[in-house]
């Protein structure tokens, strides 16, 4: 059953890895605002402005129970 | 201080869209004529080059590889530069890799056709093509990477995440099972014996299917979801949850794909229990995707790119519930070929169903900036 | 139909949604309120920032009570720049702002979008939970051109003594979140590998158990030295004490958990319980995580410094006005203070008309009038022109400051557990001991080896893992429940204290009453439409509080021109209007006859305003505190269950509506900030557990004495005292449900105890027995741990579904 070393020894090495990266995440700050990259990705430079009669006054409200 | 000035590369977008509906065309296709075969068997007209045999994992690897694929390439060489403001690292990557990766779709329908294969599911390819896959997965991994370190945006959005888990874990899995002594220019076999062949070949099935198809469109939906929404993400904090616990527990799964074979039961065991932990993890990304458009179901009344998103959510969700559950091995008896399929075809269905609206908010983009 | 639309068609400001007067204000078809809102539009417009507009429907503050440009030079004093300044090097620097208009998501694209109306800013971030902006800048742009910016386009930073002082007040807690990664990350790979063991398939055990264990081993260890480190200090610390908290049997446990799966695999007598150790580390840092959950965008801790401006228009001798930075002036010092600014020492009035409100100070609803001479003290806010003031004492020595320091303390809560686990612990651990010893002894005849399995098996069984999580999981979910009604506390263990509250404290300007809105009566012959008209003109050029209420009060009515008005200070005035004559003030001065009758003058104006009009009495009005919504079922809904109390700065001319709500003995008026503060503590004497709520400067002293002191404010971004909590004006009606729901959690979090110890005496009876398998602990102990966090979950919601 050798295929079982290198099975999990890849696992592990990648999943090591991944545990780096989320200690790097953390520690230089990737993760102390959790809201407003999630608002940030909707602006483009190349905004559309469709129905936004409509859904400002939704969006407002979400973002107040953002908040809470 | 002058102020920096750099465009998107948008025509790399629009040529993996193109190649995204060419391909996608050919693929189902290809699964209608091997679907009417196994009524009809007499299609195939007789000629070796149209059996059922081969024509099968031709079906699933232009399904998988060339449509699923450059969907995905399609998607993220468009959000990538968005999210980070920048444009991609270098563009004879981005191009060595579209024409690299239809180069390998190419020669794979050639191969596939004529015979040739390594005949291990979903990585029927042979050892010249392997490389070739290799080669092409790490431009676009080191397009991709430059890209991240040139950006102009510190946060790294969860997509980004999402899109670098893709390549890390779609790479070694790629490499580890296809090691493979080479006997001529187009043969080969695999460096692992029996049973151990088996384990190594599910372990790369299972997470293929995890983080080829799933990874990379979780990352798509935290993108386009709440852009076609046009509202954040339901939640940013869980979907911050959701990657993590996905990439910590994922990775295990796999061997469930062998339940009743020569593996040993506790490792079959241990595939299942995983498969069924997955739903966690599944789960908190559909729920986060739907709560997203809560209070908005009007706009998905009106919106087909939406209607679209909805549907293959919500059968992502549920496919994932079915796989998990088949997988217990109980339930397994009856046939493993049978379930498999089944609920395969059923995720793939749903991811079939999401191309169509990332294509389709491409070309409405597209649409925009040409204005 | 269509002409109806037409004419009640609402003209809205295009920047900040308010309603337009008329179309008078406009640009490009788009109307504003006020000239202010204009300006921002037209700076947006020219720097190509109208998306801002398109994000959502008028995003904007309204600039109309704010319009007046202020100065910023100060901030680019080296003392205070320096402070500000969070990284500086040749070419550029950083620095953050704290912007409480920060709401919408037009806001976050504005503000980072700043490089685009000066190209000096090279890059500005936002962070909307913290309402924060950071800016990394050009060093040619000064603190005070970017501030100027801000203001400009209607962010005007938050800038106080308090904000300069502590810089970062983020307490996000890095280490607590990677050392959740890692123990997760080991939880997860350990479990892995631990599963061909619960499976118990021999096969694979003999050909890879060395090797799994081996990986067990090197993922366990940074679980163990680095990720449970604090419990085994917070656990030393108790003991050098002599104090048994709950961390003292969790180290017991986590030690004896590794410890044996060491000794089992070194010696290959079995597997070793890696992974119930990895998996107990990460459920308990889990709940850490829970307990820890703050609002990281609320200040509890303000202290006047915080509601002290940052800097003073010092007055020069040559008559110049100067922008100085607060700590810099000295007595002697000539001062300028605008409208809505706050005195910020003792003064004496020098010029101009003060008109003070202390109502956050003393509690007093009604400004006071000053003249030339007088002394006005710090805290209070100038309403009406411009005065000159001359300092007489230096801010720390001045009447607020003073009384902070005298009397503040502030309470110690941070991170400790709450009472109630602690002293469940203490007597859980003596139990363990006993338990183990017992062990001992009943096991002493079969060896040393059975002796030490049993002791390390009861030990393991015993961590009181789900105990530790019910207290965090329950009292962190009615802590977010809290939250999502407007009702904010510090941490958990305020739940805890709210629960044992028996007596209530309210203070009532500003708290049970609206401070922003004096209501007024009118008593006596109905005024017409003319009378009031005639009222309304006479009112409007008087410069006392009550005036301008009054004027408020008839806003509907039309304004006429004013032939002449000549007014007496702080008794009244006189106006003619087209040929009436309109006598308002004292009672002395408009009826004279009315006094001989009562036989009584009051020369000066109390809560009251008489008018005549043509020397005919009408009638007064009288100044009535507007109470909040709902107030008297809060207040009598409280009064069932608890001792109500009302503690007022003010008068006692509300005696009347007060006393028909609770028991009049329990209502004390003029009450100053020592007063209320000494009352905490009567009560204390008495053995009270006292909850206090108030809004001011006045209650500050007091709110930091009770058990529990919650801060109220119809804006929580703006100051408010040093307090456990902070609640919204609009929220207080729901208080009984919130004191109610506190002990509901208190009770789900006695149950989840009594299910954990079942939990622990079955594991504990298994273990006596020498029979505990790695399987069965592997099992317990996730099964009661997050039965116990489903448990007190669900039990906080269905309680607090009930009471609120």
């Amino acid at each position: 059953m050798s295929a079982i070393y290198i099975l999990i020894g890849a696992s592990l090495v990648v999943a090591t890895g991944f545990l780096i990266a989320f200690l790097w995440a953390v520690k230089s700050g990737q993760m102390d605002d959790r809201y407003t990259p999630s608002v940030r990705m909707l602006f483009d430079d190349e905004l559309k402005v469709l129905n936004k009669q409509n859904d400002s006054s939704l969006s407002n409200e979400q973002e107040k129970k953002e908040l809470n | 201080m002058q102020v920096e000035k750099f465009s998107y590369d948008n025509k790399i977008v629009k040529y993996f869209a193109i190649a995204t509906s060419v391909w996608g065309i050919v693929g189902m296709l290809v699964g209608l004529i091997i679907a009417i075969q196994l009524y009809l068997p007499s299609l195939s007209f007789n000629l070796p080059y149209l059996t059922f045999g081969r024509l099968r994992p031709l079906h699933t690897n232009a399904v998988i590889f060339a449509f699923v694929g450059n969907g995905i390439f399609m998607g993220v060489y468009y959000s990538m530069q968005r999210l980070l403001k920048a444009r991609m690292f270098n563009n004879f990557l981005s191009y060595l890799h579209f024409w690299g990766w239809q180069l390998i779709i190419v020669l794979a329908a050639l191969t596939l056709v004529l015979g040739i294969t390594t005949s291990k599911e979903y990585a029927e390819l042979e050892w010249p093509i392997d490389i070739l896959i290799a080669v092409i997965w790490v431009v676009f991994g080191v397009n991709m990477i430059g890209t991240i370190l040139k950006r102009r945006e510190r946060h790294m959005y969860v997509a980004i995440w999402f899109y670098i888990a893709t390549f890390v874990t779609v790479a070694v899995l790629h490499i580890v099972n296809s090691f493979e002594i080479p006997v001529n220019f187009l043969k080969s076999y695999s460096l692992y014996a029996g049973v151990q062949d088996a384990l190594v070949q599910w372990w790369y099935g299972h997470n293929a299917v995890a983080f080829f198809l799933t990874t990379p469109y979780l990352g798509l939906m935290y993108y386009f979801m709440p852009k076609a929404a046009n509202r954040p993400v339901y939640s940013y904090r869980l979907s911050i949850i959701h990657f993590w616990a996905l990439i910590f527990l994922y990775i295990w799964a796999g061997p469930h794909h062998l339940l009743y074979s020569a593996l040993p039961d506790w490792a079959q065991s241990l595939g299942t229990v995983f498969s069924i932990m997955l739903i966690a993890p599944s789960w908190g990304g559909m729920i986060n995707g739907l709560l997203t458009l809560r209070g908005a179901w009007d706009k998905v009344r009106e919106d087909p790119v939406l209607k679209f998103m909805v549907v293959a959510v919500t059968a992502y969700g549920m496919s994932t519930f079915r796989r998990s559950n088949a997988f217990i091995k109980k339930s397994e008896c009856s046939g493993t070929l049978h379930g498999l399929d089944n609920c395969s075809c059923s995720y793939w269905c749903s991811w079939m169903e999401r191309v169509p609206d990332i294509w389709n908010s491409v070309l409405l983009n597209t649409k925009t900036l040409e204005n | 139909m269509p002409e109806i639309v037409d004419v009640e068609e609402k003209l809205i400001c295009f920047h900040c949604g308010e309603l337009c007067s008329d179309r008078s204000i406009a640009q490009e078809e788009k109307i504003f309120c006020c000239e202010g809102c204009k300006l921002v539009y037209e700076v947006l417009n020219e720097n190509n920032l109208c998306t801002y507009y398109d994000l959502n429907t008028a995003p904007g503050a309204t600039k109309k009570a704010n319009s007046s440009v202020k100065r910023y030079d100060y901030l680019d004093d080296p003392d205070i720049s320096e402070k500000l300044v969070e990284f500086k090097n040749d070419q550029l620097f950083k620095i953050s702002f704290f912007i409480p208009e920060i709401h919408c998501s037009s806001c976050i694209w504005l503000l980072e979008n700043l490089y685009k109306v000066d190209s000096r800013i090279i890059e500005s971030r936002v962070d909307f939970p913290a309402k924060k902006v950071f800016i990394k800048a050009n060093s040619t742009i000064k603190i005070s051109e970017i501030v100027s910016i801000l203001d400009l386009i209607g962010y005007e930073p938050r800038l106080s003594l308090d904000e300069l002082e502590k810089k970062d007040t983020k307490s996000f807690n890095k280490a607590l979140y990677i050392k959740v990664g890692i123990a997760g990350f080991a939880f997860g790979n350990i479990m892995m590998l631990s599963f061909p063991e619960y499976l118990s398939v021999k096969d694979s055990v003999e050909s890879f158990g060395l090797f799994f264990q081996l990986i067990m081993i090197v993922l366990s260890l940074p679980v163990l030295f680095y990720c449970s480190s604090d419990y085994f200090v917070s656990a030393w610390k108790g003991l050098k004490q002599k104090f048994i908290n709950i961390d003292s049997p969790l180290s017991l446990g986590i030690l004896a958990l590794w410890g044996r799966s060491i000794f089992e695999i070194v010696t290959g007598s079995g597997p070793g319980y890696m992974d119930s150790f990895a998996g107990l580390i990460f459920f308990l840092l889990l709940g850490k995580v829970f307990q820890n959950k703050t609002y990281e965008y609320f200040n509890f801790e303000r202290n006047y410094k915080s509601y002290f401006p940052i800097s003073i228009t010092k007055k020069l001798k040559s008559g110049e006005e100067q922008i100085i930075p607060l700590s810099k002036i000295a007595v002697k010092d000539r001062i300028l203070i605008r409208n809505n600014e706050i005195i910020p020492a003792d003064s004496i009035l020098i010029d101009g008309q003060a008109n003070v409100d202390y109502s956050f100070v003393t509690g007093e609803s009604l400004p006071q009038l000053k003249s030339k001479g007088e002394k006005v003290f710090a805290g209070g806010k100038q309403i009406g022109g411009l005065i000159e003031l001359e300092i007489i004492k230096e801010v720390s020595q001045s009447y607020l400051t003073r009384l902070w320091n005298d009397f503040i303390i502030s309470k110690n809560r941070e991170n400790r557990l709450t009472k109630f686990s602690n002293l469940v612990s203490k007597y859980f651990t003596l139990a363990i001991l006993l338990l183990a010893s017992s062990a001992v002894i009943i096991w002493y005849e079969s060896g040393l080896y059975n002796v030490i399995s049993v002791v390390t098996a009861v030990l393991i069984v015993a961590c009181p893992c789900a105990l530790a999580l019910s207290a965090p999981f329950a009292l962190g979910n009615t802590l977010r429940l809290f939250g999502r009604n407007n009702f904010y506390i510090k941490n958990i263990n305020v739940v805890e204290d709210l629960s044992h509250v028996n007596s209530v404290v309210f203070d009532k300007t500003g708290t049970l009453t609206e401070n922003q809105d004096i209501g007024i009566i009118f008593e006596g012959i109905e005024l017409t439409d003319h009378e009031s008209a005639l009222v309304k003109s006479a009112v409007k050029n008087s410069l006392h509080p009550l005036s301008k209420i009054i004027y408020r009060y008839l806003s509907k009515s039309t304004e006429l021109k004013v032939d002449s008005f000549e007014e007496q200070l702080g008794s009244g005035g006189r106006a003619s209007i087209g040929g009436s004559s309109v006598l308002f003030g004292s009672r002395s001065i408009v009826d004279q006859q009315a006094v001989s009758e009562k036989g009584q003058v009051d020369s000066v104006w109390g809560s009251k305003v008489f008018i005549s009009i043509d020397s005919n009495y009408k009638g007064c009005f009288r100044v009535k505190n507007k109470y909040r919504d709902g107030i008297e079922e809060v207040i009598s809904e409280t009064a069932s269950k608890k001792e109500v109390y009302i503690l007022s700065g003010d008068n006692n001319s509300e005696m009347e509506n007060l006393s028909k709500l609770i028991d009049p003995n329990r209502i004390r008026f003029n009450q100053s900030p020592s007063d209320k503060m000494e009352f905490i503590d009567e009560m204390h004497k008495l053995n009270r557990k006292v909850l206090m709520i108030g809004d001011g400067l006045n209650d500050a002293a007091a709110l930091s004495k009770a058990e529990v002191g919650i801060s109220l404010s119809d804006d929580l971004m703006n100051f408010t005292p040093a307090s456990d909590a902070l609640i919204h004006g609009s929220s207080l009606k729901l208080l009984p449900g919130f004191l109610k729901q506190a002990v509901s959690t208190m009770n789900v979090v006695k149950w989840s105890f009594i299910i954990s110890s079942i939990y622990n005496v079955a594991g504990i009876s298994v273990a006596l027995s020498g029979n505990l398998s790695p399987l069965f602990a592997a099992i317990l102990m996730p099964v009661s741990s997050i039965s116990v966090v489903i448990f007190t979950t669900l039990g906080t919601f269905y309680t607090a579904k009930n009471t609120t």
